[in-house]
């Protein structure tokens, strides 16, 4: 007998604050602080509660793979014999965290194995599709695609990371009607079919993104990857005003006019981040049904964070993998696949909210999507705030123009050398120079995109590409621009100025400042987040 | 004693002075409170109760307790138990209900091999309503939580896996103690599990319980008893419940009545419909309690010994 | 005459070691320099002069002087007692303003024929420093003859001093000394004309070597290391294309020069040392830590230029002897020889690039004798004090006009 009947799920809701409202948890990196946000002028979106997972997700699988959406056969109808067959996944950025095994893709490259293994299929390669992201790990890549799969596929060369670097391997399908060089993958390219097994964790996700961005490199990305394309996607999270998606979309128009026939698998993940029980179940309830026992464990925790060495908090919170369930699973041609899984995410993660506020506040976790398994270092801090919690909007922002965001990190001066070598170069040198996304754009993007020692870390190591960094600040340029200021809580000084920003020591200190540029008594919206939700604001 | 309660005194006026987390939120105005997730009723989990630890518990309660207050309390007089050994696996049983007594009284009374795996089918809204309550009672009675009203799915559900990992029922149609003495109509739930889990149904006839403690009362006072068990029915296939219901009713007033005069007067007046009716002449009044009367003078004479 | 003089005490140099330990500059306390009244230095022949000077800087060399920690190799070059001071703008008694080029070689120690050095034009190279008409002593400023800077007049043979024009204030003047190491150190790179150039430290010494390359190679990539916004600042400001603190210079040359990265694994990211690197570096630090940055950063077969004192060093010699990387030392001037192939007197290229960079901006604070601890402590913590240059002056000295 199972006592784990689920309540249904209630949807995400906006709390006035007012005198009697509790303080509300803000993530601060890899700890957790209680803040008292002023009444009568602010308020707290909190996300809806995670919906119920899919019972059966392997025979939805088999399901959704014999029913393709759209101008689609299904997928046995397209294996052949003598064919070569390319599956390509997403990478050790989705999701967030990493889930419980197994793992979403294992569940699905199994279930496309099967069916090629089934139909005589000899020629299979499998490729991470991490475009510049930085080489996944054997247990990485174990974890996502299972033990069976890898060792069937690694041990002879046919389960491995995409190389963007790679001469031999990238070739360039053609020109966009907007001039957009369409870099892809060799193998992909000249495949009879490509089957792209993707986690949709947020709306900015899969689509043609996953293949036109995922399989390629630099001399494609530089297309939508830049300043001009991140200010003119409002949001990026946004796929009907994301000028990002548009230039994706266009290239995979030239990827299909090229002959590359794909077969998109799409899923959605609810967001039961930290779990329904479990030590950390405590973040995603609200503060006011917070039980004894949750009051008891989170004063527990936080005291025991506050003693351990940072290097220990991290090692605990990078163990922490997700309970995530599949939601919903469809597969066929791209466009269409991905019109319903993006209805699917926004089923899970909106919210509405009415207007825009003032200031808009977050505390940021200790995990972004380039920093699993190691450091949040400054650049990604920002990335993070200004790239990815400021543009979960549909809409407008839920900021005002020239508002202020206020961040809560520790920001350390911190970076994980192995992962991030160029970004100690952006923050040393770049950022000590300018902060303006554009100049940085102009002056430095070419040294870095083509310094022959990052592609060699990036090739051989396990180090992001020399130009990811400044992605990182583009994906921030459209906050950049539409704030007056940001303010980061409880930073390391020296790191936040060298972001541009200013440091506080304290969330009334920060908002007393923001009172400069947005004038007395201004209207205060905090971001719940994570678990993640996307803000509808009207 | 001084140390204790200063520190006591500091504690609680920490608490007092600090606030969220080390106090309850309140629930902020204007937004709905959480639906409560119950974890009473028929979602109080037992699964702990059949576990060994508490099966150890409860074995050593009933052999070592139990059984010795019923022998004292109740003096069972038991019948029939023969007619259960063609059945092998699980069952349901299926009693009158007068008493608190009658569980206890079955509990020790049914015989191996299900006496150790028995489980009863208890009020949800009365056994369960509180967690300790709830807690005590599947300890000490392995009781499980089913609807008195209508057997929901989540109850027939559950009972279904139970039976499937071989655990016997007791459960017990009316639905409740009897409120005046007389039986009351047996209700669809313990036919429609039955059916549900293809099991047989064992009735039961318990006779003298509401003496030693009927509804209201709260000392119990030594009485005999009676207990028959009746052959075991098998629904049919696709059976309707309300017929099987009245079927098993039957059989129980045909034990009463055996209980009460001999076999085969019983049979004679079970074949010919004429048992006497568990549930009392269809009258209001002082007549239910006179009819009741008869059956009291007769149990009244047999308290007494038989010379 | 005031004046400020180091005698040898080995008790108070052991004191003045120990306390300039602790704070840099504390050694004037406890040490074995002392505000005395001594007397007018007695003229050695007709070739000199009395100058009285109307400032004199301070120089890295006599705080490591003062504070103890100067080498022992020095000891049989100079004679006890002296009165320090060698950057010095002066009055002469006819009222020519004159700057000191302190080298005491043959020609002011009337040694002839002269050192093969000094025959060259190498004055900084005199290899008679401790023979002749003088006590021992390399320059003005270390010979008991003499007197120094540090005081209200001293002597000085002619040949050592070059008159300043009437533009020159006395700021800018008091810089000619220090900018001639300079101007020396950046011409002693020999740098092809689009090299790369890496200068380590941005304080006196580093500012105007930095200065100078741009000067006199107006196309070479220089990058400076600066520990304090203010030496980032005048760093770029006179000519450095890049100015990073002290602890990013290893990612930062890689950056300049193209080159990869070798650390423990070729694969951690981690820089510990070049594959490439600069074609010179200029070390104007001088310790261990910056002698082994400097050789982790130069390209094989490049040069590295100390112009920092260096004292006692440890530093791990395997690269130098691997990648063919010539040490050279850069001791103040004499003669130089310009890419277009004519030559000059380090000076006087000196004076002119004072004029013309506006160096005397980097002199940041001036004192009187009488501060002297003050003023010590103030150059010993220049940089965190958000100073360059300090320097005595003189000007004001009662005295003065007593002579």
């Amino acid at each position: 007998m199972k006592n784990e009947k689920n309540l249904a799920p209630r949807p995400g809701f906006v709390l006035d604050v007012d005198r009697t409202s509790p303080p509300v948890l803000f993530h601060h990196g890899d700890t957790f602080k209680l803040e008292k946000l002023p009444a009568g002028r602010s308020r707290v979106i909190y996300p809806p509660e995670p919906l119920e997972g899919l019972r059966d997700p392997d025979s939805a699988i088999r399901h959704a793979l014999e029913n393709p959406i759209g101008d689609s056969e299904p997928l046995s109808a397209l294996l052949r014999p003598d064919m070569k067959l390319t599956i390509a996944f997403d990478d050790i950025s989705l999701p967030l965290p990493p889930m419980r095994r197994p793992d979403i893709r294992q569940r699905i490259i199994e279930a496309v194995l099967d069916l090629a293994a089934e139909a005589g299929v000899d020629d299979v390669h499998l490729i991470a599709a991490l475009a510049i992201h930085r080489r996944m790990t054997e247990d990485e890549l174990r974890h996502a695609v299972g033990d069976r799969v890898y060792d069937a596929f690694a041990p002879s060369g046919r389960l491995y990371n995409h190389d963007a670097e790679d001469p031999e391997g990238m070739v360039v399908l053609g020109e966009t009607p907007h001039g957009e060089d369409v870099q892809f993958s060799r193998r992909a390219a000249e495949s009879d079919l490509v089957v792209y097994v993707n986690i949709n964790l947020v709306s900015m996700d899969g689509g043609h993104k996953s293949t036109a961005t995922g399989l390629s490199g630099y001399t494609g990305l530089r297309h939508h990857h830049n300043v001009h394309t991140m200010r003119n996607s409002t949001s990026f999270m946004d796929q009907e005003n994301s000028e990002l998606h548009a230039s994706n979309w266009r290239m995979g128009k030239v990827i299909r006019d090229a002959g590359v026939k794909i077969f998109q698998i799409e899923t959605t993940v609810n967001n039961n981040t930290f779990g329904r029980s479990g030590p950390l179940a405590v973040l995603q309830k609200r503060e006011w049904e917070w039980s004894a026992r949750d009051r008891a464990s989170f004063v527990a925790m936080q005291k025991g964070l506050d003693v351990m060495p940072s290097s220990a908090r991290r090692q605990i919170f990078n163990s922490w993998e997700a309970p995530y369930e599949m939601t919903s699973v469809q597969a066929g041609e791209v466009e269409a696949v991905h019109k319903i899984t993006t209805e699917n995410v926004y089923k899970q993660q909106i919210v509405e909210v009415e207007g825009q506020t003032d200031i808009l506040t977050m505390g940021l976790p200790y995990i972004s999507p380039y920093n699993v398994n190691s450091v949040m270092n400054p650049i990604l801090v920002m990335c993070l705030g200004l790239g990815y919690f400021f543009n979960m909007y549909r809409g407008k922002p839920l900021v005002r123009e020239g508002g202020v965001v206020i961040m809560s990190h520790p920001t350390p001066w911190e970076f994980h050398s192995v992962h991030h070598p160029s970004y100690i170069d952006f923050f040393e040198q770049v950022l000590a120079d300018t902060t303006d996304p554009i100049e940085i754009e102009r002056k430095y993007e070419k040294q870095f995109a083509e310094d022959e020692w990052y592609i060699h870390l990036y090739r051989n190591s396990y180090a992001y590409h020399g130009v990811h960094p400044f992605y990182m600040w583009y994906w921030g340029s459209h906050a950049l621009e539409h704030l007056g200021r940001v303010i980061i809580v409880g930073g390391d000084s020296s790191a936040v100025q060298r972001l541009g920003f200013q440091s506080a020591s304290t969330l009334p200190d920060a908002l007393e400042m923001a009172s400069d540029v947005v004038g007395p008594q201004p209207t205060i919206t905090h971001m719940k987040n994570p678990p993640i939700f996307l803000a509808d604001v009207k | 004693m001084n140390a204790i309660t200063s520190s006591l005194g500091k504690a609680r006026s920490f608490i007092n002075k600090s606030g969220f987390p080390y106090r309850s939120a309140p629930t902020p105005y204007g937004v709905e409170p959480a639906p409560v997730k119950k974890n009473t009723g028929s979602d109080f989990n037992t699964d702990w109760a059949r576990k060994y630890p508490a099966r150890l518990t409860r074995a050593m309660l009933i052999e070592g307790f139990m059984r010795p207050a019923m022998k004292f309390l109740a003096d069972p007089h038991i019948s029939g138990v023969d007619r259960l050994s063609g059945i092998d696996g699980p069952v349901i049983f299926a009693a009158n209900h007068h008493s608190h007594a009658d569980t206890p009284l079955l509990l020790s009374t049914i015989p191996d091999p299900w006496r150790h795996h028995l489980v009863v089918g208890a009020a949800a809204d009365y056994f369960f309503s509180t967690r300790v309550g709830g807690t005590i009672s599947s300890l000490v009675m392995s009781a499980v939580p089913i609807e008195r009203t209508k057997v929901g799915r989540r109850s027939a559900e559950m009972v279904r896996d139970l039976i499937d990992e071989g655990w016997s029922l007791i459960i017990f149609p009316e639905g409740g103690r009897s409120p005046d003495g007389w039986g009351q109509p047996f209700r669809g739930g313990a036919a429609y599990l039955a059916i549900r889990c293809g099991v047989p149904v064992v009735p039961i006839h318990i006779y003298g319980t509401g003496k030693i403690l009927r509804k209201g009362k709260s000392l119990p006072r030594p009485s005999s008893t009676k207990i028959t068990f009746g052959d075991p029915l098998m629904p049919d296939e696709g059976q309707n419940a309300k017929r099987f219901a009245e079927k098993l009713e039957t059989a129980v007033a045909a034990l009463a009545d055996e209980a009460s005069t001999d076999w085969w007067q019983a049979r004679r007046r079970a074949y010919s419909k004429t048992s006497p009716d568990l549930t009392g002449p269809d009258a209001g009044g002082w007549r239910r309690i006179w009819a009741l009367g008869k059956n009291d003078r007769r149990s009244q004479r047999k308290r007494w010994p038989d010379f | 005459m005031k004046a400020l003089e180091f005698r040898r005490n080995i008790p108070r140099y052991a004191a003045a070691r120990l306390a300039g330990s602790f704070t840099p500059g504390r050694g004037s306390g406890v040490g074995p320099i002392r505000l005395v009244d001594a007397d007018l230095p007695e003229l050695p022949n007709q070739d000199w002069e009395i100058v009285r000077p109307r400032l004199s800087g301070i120089c890295g060399s006599d705080l490591a002087t003062i504070d103890g920690k100067s080498a022992r190799y020095f000891e049989p070059l100079v004679s006890f007692p002296f009165i320090p001071g060698h950057e010095v703008v002066g009055d002469l008694q006819d009222g020519t303003r004159v700057v000191l080029e302190p080298v005491l070689g043959c020609l002011s120690r009337n040694i002839d024929p002269p050192c093969k050095s000094c025959q060259d034009g190498q004055l900084g190279n005199c290899e008679y420093v401790t023979f002749g008409e003088i006590s021992p002593g390399i320059q003005t400023g270390s010979c008991c003859d003499t007197g120094g800077g540090w005081s209200i007049a001293f002597a000085a043979h002619t040949s050592q001093l070059h008159p300043v024009g009437k533009d020159l204030s006395d700021e800018a003047a008091v810089m000619i000394e220090p900018t001639a190491c300079g101007v020396h150190a950046a011409l002693s790179t020999g740098i092809e004309p689009e090299g790369t150039v890496t200068v380590i430290g941005s304080g006196t010494l580093g500012l105007v070597t930095i200065s100078a390359l741009r000067s006199y190679f107006p196309d070479v990539k220089i990058l400076a290391t600066a520990r304090y916004p203010h030496q980032k600042s005048l760093a770029l400001d006179l000519g450095a294309d890049v100015a990073i603190a002290p602890n990013e210079i290893k990612r930062a040359v890689r950056r300049m020069t193209k080159s990869r990265a070798i650390s423990l694994s070729t694969e951690d990211g981690n820089v510990d040392r070049l594959t490439g690197g600069s074609d010179a570096v200029i070390d104007c630090v001088g310790s261990s830590e910056s002698i082994t940055d400097a050789l982790s950063v130069t390209r094989p077969r490049g040069k590295i230029v100390l112009v920092g004192m260096p004292s006692s060093v440890n530093i791990e010699l395997t690269p130098l002897w691997h990648r063919e990387i010539q040490l050279v030392g850069a001791y103040t001037y004499g003669t130089e020889k310009l890419a277009d192939g004519s030559v000059a007197r380090t000076f006087d290229l000196a004076a002119d690039l004072v004029d013309s960079a506006k160096l005397d901006r980097l002199l940041s604070a001036v004192y009187p004798l009488s501060r002297y601890q003050d003023a010590l402590e103030h150059a010993a913590s220049a940089g965190h004090r958000g100073a360059v240059k300090i320097a005595f002056d003189l000007r004001s000295e009662k005295e003065r006009d007593l002579l």
